[in-house]
């Protein structure tokens, strides 16, 4: 214990006196250097000694001001991309951004264009990333997804395919395990992409075999249940579609809010002619719903002025979070897990470090003083946008809430329809045989396992469940049918 | 010369007037009319619709469009907006 304290004191040390060091060689390039590129000089002297948040305001200035880029400077910019994300050059408008063609700008201008919808240009910028470059991952993500919305499906695959490969490569060779769960992240998501494409183009099988080759363990694996569902749907395999929509109902997935889900399997149930079951979800989605989206409007009305109240509920303490709407807590808990969340909140935890290490430093002036107001707006700035995210979530959630409720009602109208029909074909109805599940019904490969739902959920089971529910519907009820479940009442 | 004038157009039109009144118009209907509509005579063909003239179609079923999962742009879009 005495050995670890004394480690912790001289790092601490250590730490101190390089941070002072570089704030002395910055103050004096500050001072006395009156050249064009004293700003990047700065920079450069406090991303040697870990001041990432601090440089930003000068490489920003520097960049202004100038248009080339040298090997230094591109190294140092790509260190801020990477330690701060796309804050290493935030101020700088795109027009200004399009002038410089280095890989960590053409990422960050890429991105912001792709965000402003503006795809060709998007992909012009990032296709000057080369192939070879580490930021190339990200690129062929972006590509690959300029490509399919433009429908334009072989080369959005391609694109996912060598994203896939290049971090793929990336995750074995990454140090340091932020890095390799990072690659692994985007490597699950073009694998998913390429699923998707898949999907898309009407190649069910094919798209759940490549799902296959995602971990339950992953991260994005609770994501893919829903696509994984549309696959089975469209395959009119609706008994596996409706058991990996439950999927969502076992308390480890409790948090995952998925209102698409409770459509599939109304849908579900609904092509297997089960009116009432599907009528029952259908009712269960309003009810369910509704006041939980009643109860995020209201908060968000009540707070969407404020720059921190989402951010505060985050820190919260366990006491104060549990007297939240269990609803709400949870929807913080799903935001949490999202990378670029995660991110900004790693960049805020570092802003304030910095932002403590530089008022430790002994001698002030007149230059820490300005690294001091830099810092303290960039804080704010990120906490900010970290509000804004959760904001933002929590409006698409709404959304997505009113848009399924639209899809609901559809189909509410339809099942009443589809009753009345019965109704007035009473005699059709005596003949349906009523019988719930039986194994006989589940649709089942070699690499697929069948387990009973005894009531409770089994994690290993996850994401494995079919119903066992026989179709209703009158035209799969032909005489040959009738006549096998006879058969198969009189074996048992 | 004026007031001659003026005296002279309303002494003949009022004589007019008197004139016109005087004259009797008598209407004239006529007493007694028959109609027989047994003798009366369409001339025409009496023709059924046939086969083709009437279409035999099954009640409108109006299909109210269900959700459909044709591409995943939403959740593609989303995911660029949380990678940095």
């Amino acid at each position: 214990m005495k050995y670890l304290a004394l480690t912790i004191l001289m790092a601490g040390m250590v730490l101190n006196t390089s941070a002072h060091a570089t704030a002395k060689a910055a103050f004096e390039i500050y001072k006395k250097d009156k050249s064009r590129e004293k700003n990047k000089k700065i920079a450069h002297e406090l991303i040697d000694g870990g001041f990432y948040f601090s440089a930003i305001p000068y490489i920003n200035n520097y960049l202004e001001e100038n248009s080339e880029i040298d090997k230094e400077l591109e190294s140092d910019i790509e260190t801020l991309v990477v330690k701060t994300g796309t804050m290493a050059v935030l101020n700088l408008e795109e027009k200004k951004l399009e002038s410089f063609s280095i890989p960590s700008i053409a990422l960050i201008l890429g991105t912001r264009l792709f965000n402003k919808d503006q795809l060709d240009k998007s992909y012009a910028v990032l296709s000057r990333i080369p192939e070879t470059h580490k930021f190339s991952i990200e690129a062929s993500l972006i590509k690959g997804t300029i490509k399919n919305l433009q429908r334009k499906h072989i080369e959005a695959s391609n694109f996912y395919e060598q994203c896939a490969k290049k971090a793929g490569q990336q995750e074995n060779a990454a140090g340091g395990e932020k890095n390799k769960r990072y690659y692994t992240y985007l490597n699950e998501t073009c694998t998913i992409r390429m699923a998707r494409v898949k999907l898309e183009d009407k190649k069910y099988e094919e798209a759940l075999e490549i799902y296959e080759k995602i971990d339950k363990r992953s991260y994005k694996w609770p994501y893919i249940l829903m696509d994984k569902a549309w696959a089975h749907y469209y395959l009119k395999d609706y008994n596996r579609a409706i058991g990996l929509t439950v999927t969502y109902k076992s308390p480890l997935l409790e948090s995952y809010f998925f209102p698409e889900a409770e459509v599939l399997m109304a849908l579900s149930y609904y092509n297997l002619c089960l009116w009432d079951d599907s009528l029952k979800v259908v009712d269960h989605f309003y009810d369910y719903y509704q006041p939980k989206a009643d109860a995020l409007k209201e908060i968000l009305g009540q707070n969407k002025k404020s720059d921190t109240y989402f951010l505060d509920l985050y820190y919260a303490d366990p006491k104060t979070r549990e007297n939240l709407n269990p609803f709400i807590r949870n929807l913080i808990t799903q935001t949490r897990k999202q990378v670029k969340f995660n991110l900004d909140l790693a960049s805020l935890r570092s802003a304030k470090d910095e932002l403590s290490l530089l008022k430790k430093l002994k001698n002030k002036n007149e230059f820490t003083a300005d690294l001091e107001a830099n810092l303290d707006s960039t804080i704010n700035f990120i906490s900010a946008k970290i509000n804004y995210y959760i904001k933002k979530e929590i409006f698409v959630f709404i959304n997505e809430i009113h848009k399924h409720s639209y899809s609901m009602f559809n189909l509410k109208l339809e099942l009443l329809s589809k009753k009345r029909d019965e109704i007035y074909n009473t005699k059709a109805d005596q003949q349906i045989n009523r019988n719930r599940g039986s194994e006989t019904n589940v649709n089942r490969k070699k690499n697929q396992y069948f387990f009973d739902f005894n009531g409770s959920f089994w994690a290993d089971e996850l994401g494995d469940y079919s119903f066992g529910l026989q179709s209703q519907c009158k035209e799969e009820n032909t005489t040959e049918n009738k006549e096998e479940i006879k058969d198969n009442e009189s074996n048992k | 010369m004026k007031l001659f004038l003026i005296l002279t157009l309303s002494l003949s039109t009022s004589f007019n007037a008197m004139a016109e009144e005087k004259k009797n118009t008598v209407y004239k209907y006529k007493e007694y009319e028959v109609i027989d509509l047994g003798s009366m005579e369409v001339k025409g063909q009496i023709v059924a619709p046939g086969d083709l003239t009437v279409n035999e179609r099954e009640r409108k079923v109006f299909k109210r469009s269900l959700l459909e999962k044709n591409n995943f742009d939403f959740e593609n879009r989303r995911e660029i907006e949380n990678l940095r």
